[in-house]
């Protein structure tokens, strides 16, 4: 999220492309206060939610249909000449000229330039297929920069690469992809676009309805590329707003509990290409933005883990680092096809719920049926932790060796929750965990030090780099005393660090003000590096834990810098940058949020000028507007310019493709579908889908969740007073679509995929609607996935079918993301 | 959306009976004080039958409280505009006159006897005011069809005048009384309630208006029609008039008009259940 | 007295998220109950003696072939004139110093009364515990200096907590806004202390006709009549009593008795 959430009520215009009324209800209350103020508020949703009820507009949209949207937006705002010129010519790479070798998909046939088999080909439709990207580069001059027309007429230039490859998405277009009828659509290009220029903001935020498709990645991509074109980044109002699906995922992805990236964003290496420290960092450190530093950040990183026995002679103990055999192998869907390929023998599930929550669930449980053994660590049994004795399965026939520990939840445990806006919040224990429940700390520090002392004697290599880390977090032999482990987090000299002038600047162990003093040479140590300054030593030698803090907003800082700490370095609007002209004035007096002051002072005695105002600047504080670089606002990227020109393994820029099941053809192009998507062949037809025009399967559905219950229901399907506030599981259907199969409100109704299929019941209602797509009806229902056959057994409703046993096992090329919110199903009265 | 109190049986035959006891015992009332000596059987069932009446008035009120035993906590507490509070406080005064007319009906004193009378004329105010708080409680409440015509505390007061010489009609007829003078006259006051009734009946319909479909046209509508207005009201009253020649027994009018008297408080009672 | 504290619920800001509901439910130890199908996302269909707050969600389709889902937080009114209060016969309802209605529930003896004479259908009765109940206000909240635990975990402010006079004020601001934008229907439903039932304490601003929302137009006090109806009562037992002495006098017309 580039923005902050109270920083909405500035915006002009809100566009939601999420149900954000009903997934981040206390978010809302921004939109809310914007709302008050006069700001228009649009809703883009396949049905009308109760986000829609408090929109201006409610925007119909058929699901996996966003980029054809967004797309058309950003058409109509370059045909309508509507786009902020200053902010693109200057901010973004839309002046920068592209090999003349590549052509956009509009000249390809909706394929962009150098798409390559890999794969054996012949009669599967989905050979793996990748990109060879060697014209989708910038051309560069003598020196290595990339040639620029800032005219934007060079017919090279990313500029017109976008024109050529929006030309297609017309109002027209939109209308017979998407279903929004054409007045409809300019109305909202309008109203949106009309957030343009200086004097003007919108946000747009997004959840899952954007993430869960085969072109997931793209279709973010293309919200920002709009935000981008209207001039909307880093400026009060404006932005992209993410909104993470539960309370700390923020905080899980921060610090990386994923296959991919250690702390702070940085690749897990990979056994091939990163043999050794020095080839990693090469390959992985950009030339240019504020990336140069990774070294630094890295070398940090290691020392956290490995501490003392890292040192500049054994590569900070790089070589102990796990390493990564190929870069597409571990996501959650490839662990759960490979297990139930019998690849994978065992499996710890902690907080997790696979057996509800994730894609194509029937082939998670049917996985899970066939491992050794399984811990499941949760605060309440769950479908996981039964998936043994599930419904329709004999015990007998499953060797799985469970065992369940009971976890803590945040209540009772002190720890830190990073949310959507990047901010740190802590938590304090409130009631000690009842018996032997543990918190996620204790159980693994504990697993930890267990493991060290059985691997005590080891004198394998690979195991010296684990023996020699700590996992003693104060002076409790069991639980860890969780501030020290923010400290970590947030770094710590690992010896007394002293300036040029010789004068101490850091005691040894003491807490890194800001990331910008980590060192490559082992004299700090930093868990994760973007985290640095949360925590800090006060005058007294006591940690400060910023997270704690909490300082409302007011007059003088609307944006609440006391409350709790943002990363990077309590910024809370990123590439703030950008909120000023080239000349560092803001672009209008309403809009304004940083500035250069030439008159305050400089970064040393002798010099003059800083960036000052509402937020810490997501810049060089002393980089002058017209000094080198002093009008490039996005640091984060090597040619510190926006990107519409970006290249991702499905093309520089987005373009749209039907989800793997879908009810039309491919209107923009006569690709079908995603050319390099992911899809896993598993044994026994555990992952079959409904090929095009299937009149088995001819209806949309799309999955999704209620503000009254939590992912897959462990934290509310438990809980009486929440899971009695929905009588049970249920499909929402239009009122045509009701006539059309002879069902009334309330009646049992089964859903079916290829994959599965459940019962529920029908909810009918005026919020849903069919599409026109292309001159034909097409019908769209919706069933939210929250239920289990587990609950409060005095609430039969709190139990029901499992909805992600209808999704399939396919990916987003990029993250390997399911396509959870667009497939094919069919609906029939009763239970069949 | 309004809601109902959920009162249910025990208050259909505490309306049906307490309109009984009301009405039979200001009917005894005005027989002893305006009638002869051939109306002493009316005067004495009269009497005994709202005395025993209203003691099963009071369990079944009492059986009816969400916390029976906290009953007395109407007796603590007194607000003379709320139809519940003078009721529950009226039931015990109206025992009280019961009681002691009943007492003093065994008495052949005549002294006694002229007590008891004045004793009565004021305990008739009593009948009267058991036989209808119950329809003046119900129309002060936020029910449409139980509020919106004013009427329902006369319609219960006839109601209870009519079932209450019902009763004794009925009882004489039971105790071999059937044949005295009495027992004419007790039909004869009855056939005016009837009328009365019926007047204020189809007055109520027309006051409710459309707010009277719970008993004209919803599922308690054939109740209310063949049950009550025919059965209750019509034939007893056709019965009444014409009934020597059709040779029917004199008492069948009476047991007619005592159903009926109970399917109205039913369908009323029950339309809000 | 204390000043009168009152709840503004303005559905205007609602989004339907039953925070409120669920705070109610917390904070108040209502037990577990079954729901019902209701056909939309609303449970319960209405209030009940363990549901004191209720989230309404109304689909409306309007004239211009779009929708409207009107989301209202609803609750006791705690009306200034109060039906429940009026038909309480043993003083366990009662009026607090802050000019809020509640239910002494240790004196509550079930009659009911009070049930059938809201006129809003909001009391309702336990039949586990045999007495009536609803809401309380939070009255141990407001008794310790925190508002009501629905206004306080309101992440919208649909609903507001504070004093009467202050947030009617402000509610006449914020309806004179919502018709400059355009919200013509919108309008105040028990703000006003001279209307129906000397204002409410709990007081709305609606974006529709009340009716829409499943609330009385011109909500009445049920006891305005009982004056009337006794007088009423009164006459009829007059010509009732009339024609019983007519047909029980022994002078004039011997067995005749048709005068």
């Amino acid at each position: 999220m580039t923005t902050n959430l109270i920083d909405i009520q500035n915006s002009d215009v809100i566009m939601a492309t999420s149900n954000f009324a009903e997934n981040h209800p206390v978010g809302f209350q921004w939109v809310m206060k914007a709302k008050e103020r006069g700001a228009k508020f649009i809703h883009v949703d396949p049905r009308f939610t109760r986000t829609s009820a408090v929109a201006d507009i409610h925007v119909p949209l058929r699901s996996g249909t966003n980029i054809a949207f967004f797309g058309g937006l950003m058409n109509y705002a370059i045909q309508n000449n509507l786009y902020f010129r200053d902010y693109v010519v200057s901010f973004t790479n839309a002046s920068f000229l592209i090999d003349p070798g590549f052509k956009t998909a509009t000249d390809g046939g909706g394929l962009f330039t150098g798409l390559e088999q890999t794969g054996k080909g012949g009669s599967d439709p989905h050979v793996a297929q990748t990109y060879n990207k060697s014209t989708w580069k910038y051309q560069v001059d003598g020196e290595g920069n990339p040639k620029r027309d800032n005219s934007l007429r060079d017919p090279n230039c990313v500029f017109q690469l976008l024109k050529r490859q929006y030309g297609r998405y017309t109002p027209e277009m939109v209308e017979r992809v998407c279903g929004i009828p054409k007045a409809k659509f300019v109305e909202v290009a309008k109203l949106y676009c009309g957030t343009s220029g200086p004097e003007k903001t919108g946000s747009i935020t997004y959840a899952l309805n954007l993430t869960q498709h085969t072109n997931g990645v793209q279709n973010i991509r293309a919200l920002c590329m709009l935000q981008l074109l209207l001039g909307n980044i880093g400026r009060p109002g404006g932005g992209v707003v993410a909104l993470r699906g539960h309370a700390n995922v923020q905080g899980a992805t921060d610090l990386e509990l994923l296959y991919h990236e250690l702390p702070g964003y940085m690749a897990m290496p990979l056994r091939d290409q990163h043999p050794d420290l020095k080839i990693y960092l090469e390959k992985e450190t950009p030339k240019g933005g504020f990336w140069v530093n990774k070294p630094k950040f890295f070398i940090s990183l290691l020392k956290a883990f490995y501490g003392d026995a890292a040192t500049k002679e054994n590569e900070f103990g790089y070589q102990w680092l796990p390493k990564r055999a190929s870069a597409d192998a571990y996501s959650h869907q490839h662990m759960f096809v490979d297990m139930y390929k019998g690849k994978i023998r065992g499996f710890l599930a902690d907080g997790q719920n696979p057996a509800v929550g994730g894609p194509n669930a029937k082939l998670a449980r049917a996985a899970m049926q066939r491992l050794d053994w399984m811990v499941v660590k949760d605060i309440f049994i769950t479908e996981t932790a039964e998936v043994w004795k599930a419904p329709g399965i004999n015990p007998k026939d499953v060797k799985t060796e469970v065992f369940f520990l009971p976890a803590a939840p945040s209540a009772e445990k002190d720890g830190s929750l990073t949310n959507t806006m990047r901010l740190i919040q802590w938590h304090e224990k409130a009631v000690n965990p009842p018996g032997d429940v543990t918190s996620d700390a204790e159980f693994f520090t504990a697993l930890a030090k267990r493991l060290q002392k059985m691997y005590a004697n080891s004198k394998k290599e690979r195991d010296k780099g684990f023996l020699a880390a700590s996992f003693q977090y104060g002076s409790n032999p069991k639980e860890p005393d969780m501030e020290l482990v923010l400290k970590e987090v947030n770094g710590f000299a690992t010896e007394e660090i002293k300036d040029k002038d010789g004068k101490v600047v850091y005691k040894k162990g003491q807490a890194l003000n800001t990331f910008v003093h980590m060192t490559d040479d082992g004299k700090t140590a930093g868990g994760c590096w973007i985290y640095t300054g949360v925590t800090v030593e006060g005058p007294d030698g006591k940690l400060i834990n910023k997270a704690n803090s909490r300082k409302p907003a007011d007059d003088k800082d609307y944006l609440a810098h006391g409350w709790a700490f943002a990363w990077p370095a309590n910024r809370r609007i990123l590439y703030n940058r950008a909120s000023a002209d080239l000349a560092g004035k803001p672009w209008s007096e309403k809009k304004k949020l940083i500035w250069w002051d030439p008159a305050a002072d400089g970064a040393t005695p002798d010099k003059k000028g800083k960036w000052v105002g509402l937020d810490v600047p997501d810049f060089n504080a002393f980089l002058a507007p017209d000094a080198k670089n002093g009008d490039k606002p996005f640091i984060m990227r090597a040619d510190l310019v926006g990107a519409f020109f970006g290249p991702l393994a499905d093309g520089p820029f987005p373009e749209h493709y039907e989800p793997m099941e879908s009810p039309t053809r491919n209107l923009l192009s006569k690709q079908q579908n995603n050319p390099v998507v992911k899809i896993w062949q598993v044994p026994d037809k555990k992952n079959e889908l409904a090929p095009f025009g299937s009149k088995d399967y001819p209806y949309v559905i799309t999955t999704y969740r209620l503000t009254e219950h939590h992912l897959s229901g462990v934290m509310s399907r438990y809980l009486p007073m929440l899971a009695e506030l929905h009588y049970s599981h249920f499909a929402e259907i239009s009122h045509e679509l009701a006539k059309e199969i002879g069902i009334n409100n309330g009646e049992r109704i089964t859903v079916m995929t290829p994959r599965g299929k459940i019962h529920t019941a029908a909810m009918v209602t005026h919020r849903l609607k069919p599409f026109k797509i292309d001159g034909k009806i097409v019908h769209q229902i919706g069933v939210p996935w929250h239920w289990g056959w587990k609950g409060v057994d005095a609430l039969p409703g709190s139990k029901g079918d499992i909805t992600n046993d209808l999704s399939a096992t396919v990916a987003d090329p990029t993250v390997y993301i399911q396509e959870t919110k667009a497939f094919m199903c069919n609906v029939k009265k009763g239970e069949v | 959306m309004l809601r109902s109190p959920e009162w249910h049986m025990l208050i259909v035959w505490y309306f049906f009976l307490g309109g009984i006891a009301g009405g039979a015992y200001f009917t005894a009332a005005i027989a002893d004080n305006f009638g002869g000596k051939k109306d002493r059987d009316v005067i004495r069932i009269g009497y005994f039958l709202s005395l025993l009446l209203i003691a099963l008035c009071g369990i079944l009120l009492i059986l009816d409280l969400g916390v029976p035993t906290r009953f007395l906590n109407m007796m603590g507490f007194f607000k003379f505009w709320n139809p519940m509070s003078i009721g529950a406080w009226m039931l015990g005064v109206f025992g009280m006159f019961a009681f002691v007319s009943s007492a003093l009906s065994l008495s052949g004193s005549d002294s006694m006897a002229r007590f008891r009378r004045i004793w009565s004329l004021i305990g008739t105010v009593t009948g009267f005011f058991l036989a209808s708080y119950t329809g003046v409680l119900l129309s002060n409440s936020a029910q449409p069809f139980w509020s919106d015509a004013r009427v329902m505390g006369a319609l219960f007061l006839a109601s209870g005048a009519s079932t209450g010489m019902a009763a004794i009609s009925l009882l004489m007829y039971l105790s071999g009384e059937a044949a005295g003078e009495g027992f004419e006259k007790v039909k004869r006051a009855d056939r005016f309630a009837m009328i009365f009734e019926l007047l204020v009946l189809a007055l109520f319909l027309a006051l409710l208006g459309s707010a009277a479909a719970p008993l004209t046209t919803g599922h308690l509508a054939p109740l209310f029609w063949v049950g009550l207005v025919i059965v209750g009201l019509v034939v007893p009253l056709v019965l009444d008039l014409v009934g020597a020649g059709l040779k029917v027994p004199a008492v069948v009018p009476a047991v007619l008009v005592l159903i009926g008297g109970f399917i109205m408080r039913y369908v009323i009672v029950m339309a809000n259940a | 007295m204390a000043r009168t504290l009152a709840m503004f619920t303005d559905t205007s800001l609602c989004i339907g998220c039953r925070a409120c509901q669920v705070a109610c439910k917390q904070w108040n130890e209502l037990p577990l109950e079954q729901p019902e199908w209701t056909g939309s996302y609303q449970n319960h269909a209405h209030f009940t003696d363990k549901t004191y707050r209720l989230v309404r969600f109304i689909e409306k389709p309007k004239e211009n072939g779009e929708l409207a889902w009107l989301l209202m937080s609803d609750v006791c009114k705690h009306c200034a004139q109060a039906g429940c209060l009026e038909a309480c016969p043993t003083g366990a309802i009662y009026r607090t110093e802050y000019g809020t209605v509640n239910i002494n529930q240790d004196v509550c003896n079930g009659c009911r009364y009070c049930v059938t004479s809201c006129p809003f259908g909001v009391v309702a009765f336990n039949h586990d515990t045999g007495t009536a109940n609803k809401c309380t206000f939070c009255n141990d909240r407001i008794h310790n200096n925190l508002g009501p635990a629905c206004a306080k975990t309101c992440p919208t402010d649909s609903i507001q907590f504070g004093y009467r006079d202050e947030l009617a004020a402000k509610a006449e601001k914020r309806v004179a806004k919502l018709k400059e934008m355009g919200h013509k229907d919108a309008q105040l439903y028990g703000a006003d202390t001279n209307g129906p039932l000397g204002g409410l304490n709990a007081f709305f601003l609606l974006l529709d006709r009340p009716s829409t929302y499943n609330l009385p137009e011109k909500p009445l006090l049920p006891q305005r009549n009982v004056l009337a109806d006794s007088l009423l009562s009164v006459g009829s037992a007059l010509l009732v009593g009339v024609g019983a002495v007519m047909a029980f006098r022994e002078r004039g017309g011997k067995g005749g008795g048709h005068a």
